[in-house]
């Protein structure tokens, strides 16, 4: 950055603060351009976002922007509205008012091919596992390359390869029903990564489980962090995020009355 | 924790192998209980009533040819009791010279005896009743001049009756038709009603799998993937049924008594073999198809819906 009336930029093209008709090196600007570039840049970006159930707001005006390759927990106590908001970054839910952007598109009155498109770049873990009952751990896992016309026979050796990963190859012929919850929540991890989206929602992700099965699960999504994926897990496990802290740069948010608040030290 | 059951083991992978044996995965849908079987059995039992359905429609029409070709090419000339032979013999040289008309030749009384067989029982006297000389004629094309006809036949031989049978055939030939179309409209009704059968059966599977659908929606599966599923399932059910159905109904018109002295006229105008499977796989194939439109229909309907 430069001081103005000093831009040695021969045309308004080559110098962004004139580019964009700001004046230079003035903090007003910088914050200016700083927010817009995170709405534009972010994988997630919600504005002014509110959704309700039954006529009581749970989210309320809710702004949020999540930058490609970080790290975040969304917290709160329990019906603070974190499964809720994943529903809406997920499309699942439509939010009453405000915008929901997914990697910089506006999602309001997506069509369902769009939102196949979307769901497709994000690899999503529920709170309740949701796998396949009649479908062993493998086939589960390997479901989201079927729902993309990929022949199952040519990718035999990826779903290996990812079973191995999450520590499920004994178990990969198995049912859902006979697995621990654990277990299950593996397979789910598993099964939202195996098409290598940009985007990783957890819901809950450690909620049924014992603390070391906890710790290994957030290894799991620390490391795909690594690997460049943008990571938003709910939970309201503080123990999980104080953990994390040793692991992975996170940002965590607190949802309270409906509005995000970065969440301090108390945690 | 309770052991997988029988349906679901089916679809474990193989020893060797982390995955299903199918290059295309396990079903979607998941096997289903005894219940999901009366789609077949329905399908089966719509085949089998189209198939005899439209059996006795081709029987029917067959008929209706049948007295309509003999309405247009045969016709009786009765003369009065006691006509004498020179009479006979003039009337039948004018008759074979009037236009329309391809033959002419009195019945026999042997043949008068067959026709009054059935009303006077075999061996009747006949020779004490006064017959009327009747004469069979053959016609051609759209046949002879009746009004000219009879007023030369009034002055040859006084009392001569020409008849077409026109009465008599037209309305039996009427009534063909009307079964006819009857059973056509049956047929149509029977397989309107597989239609909704499979549209029922759809739409059930879908609902009672709705968590799936919704699961795979969820990681990204589009609604078409979905219906193709769901009417594989559905469709391949009404398509054994429809097979098994329409192939009994064939074989039960087959296994018929033979056309014979004591067959009815109706089983003679039966398709024979080649005709039969022919119809069979004609509904069997218009089952499959009507039933997979209607569940492609049904589901992306439902699908709809359930956004």
């Amino acid at each position: 950055m430069h001081a103005a009336g000093e831009c040695p930029a021969a045309h308004p093209c080559q110098c962004i603060w004139r580019y964009l008709n700001l004046s230079c090196q003035t903090s007003a600007n910088v914050q200016v351009l700083t927010s817009h570039l995170n709405r534009e840049l972010a994988v997630i970006a919600l504005e002014k976002v509110s959704f309700g159930y039954d006529g009581r707001a749970t989210l309320d005006g809710l702004d949020l922007a999540v930058p490609a390759g970080s790290f975040h927990f969304l917290t709160g106590p329990s019906g603070a509205g974190k499964t809720t908001l994943l529903r809406l970054i997920h499309l699942e839910h439509r939010p009453g008012a405000g915008v929901v952007r997914l990697f910089g598109e506006d999602t309001a009155g997506a069509e369902a091919a769009q939102r196949t498109r979307l769901r497709r770049r994000i690899g999503v873990v529920f709170q309740d596992f949701r796998l396949i009952d009649h479908m062993s751990v493998a086939d589960n896992i390997a479901l989201p390359l079927r729902l993309r016309g990929k022949v199952m026979t040519a990718h035999r050796d990826d779903v290996t390869e990812l079973v191995q990963w999450v520590g499920l190859t004994e178990r990969a012929g198995a049912l859902p029903r006979a697995l621990s919850a654990g277990e299950k929540q593996r397979a789910a991890i598993a099964r939202a990564v195996i098409t290598s989206p940009e985007l990783i929602l957890a819901d809950e992700p450690t909620g049924n489980i014992d603390a070391e099965m906890g710790m290994r699960i957030l290894r799991l999504l620390v490391e795909l962090n690594r690997l460049g994926k943008t990571v938003l897990v709910a939970t309201h496990d503080l123990g999980l995020i104080r953990a994390a802290r040793s692991l992975v740069q996170a940002r965590t948010l607190r949802l309270s009355e409906g509005r995000l608040v970065q969440a301090g030290s108390d945690l | 924790m309770s052991a997988p059951g029988p349906a679901a083991e089916a679809h474990r992978p193989a020893a060797g192998g982390i995955l299903a044996r199918r290059p295309e995965g396990p079903p979607i849908v998941p096997p289903s209980g005894w219940a999901a079987w009366l789609t077949t059995l329905t399908a089966a039992a719509m085949a089998f009533l189209a198939v005899l359905t439209l059996a006795a429609g081709l029987v029917a029409g067959s008929l209706a040819e049948e007295w309509r070709a003999d309405l247009a090419e045969v016709a009786t000339l009765r003369l009065p009791a006691g006509t004498d032979p020179a009479t006979l013999g003039a009337v039948l040289d004018q008759l074979r010279a009037t236009p329309g008309i391809a033959a002419a030749r009195t019945l026999d009384r042997a043949e008068q005896a067959a026709l009054l067989e059935p009303w006077l029982g075999r061996g009747a006297a006949l020779d004490d009743l006064p017959l009327p000389v009747l004469v069979d004629l053959r016609l051609t094309g759209a046949g002879p001049d009746v009004a000219t006809l009879e007023a030369n036949l009034a002055l040859a031989a006084p009392g001569a009756v020409y008849d077409d049978h026109a009465g008599v055939r037209a309305p039996l030939g009427r009534a063909a038709d009307e079964v006819r179309r009857l059973a056509l409209a049956g047929a149509l009704l029977v397989v309107l009603a597989a239609a909704g059968m499979v549209a029922l059966a759809a739409r059930a599977s879908l609902a009672a799998n709705a968590e799936i659908v919704r699961v795979i929606r969820l990681i990204g599966g589009e609604d078409a993937f979905i219906t193709r599923a769901f009417v594989g399932r559905v469709v391949r059910r009404t398509a054994l049924g429809a097979v098994v159905g329409a192939a009994l109904g064939a074989a039960a018109l087959a296994a018929l008594p033979a056309p014979g002295a004591q067959t009815a006229l109706a089983v003679a105008l039966l398709p024979g073999p080649g005709g039969l499977a022919a119809l069979a796989a004609g509904v069997a194939v218009g089952l499959v198809g009507v039933g997979w439109l209607a569940a492609r229909v049904t589901l992306r309907l439902t699908l709809s819906a359930m956004e």
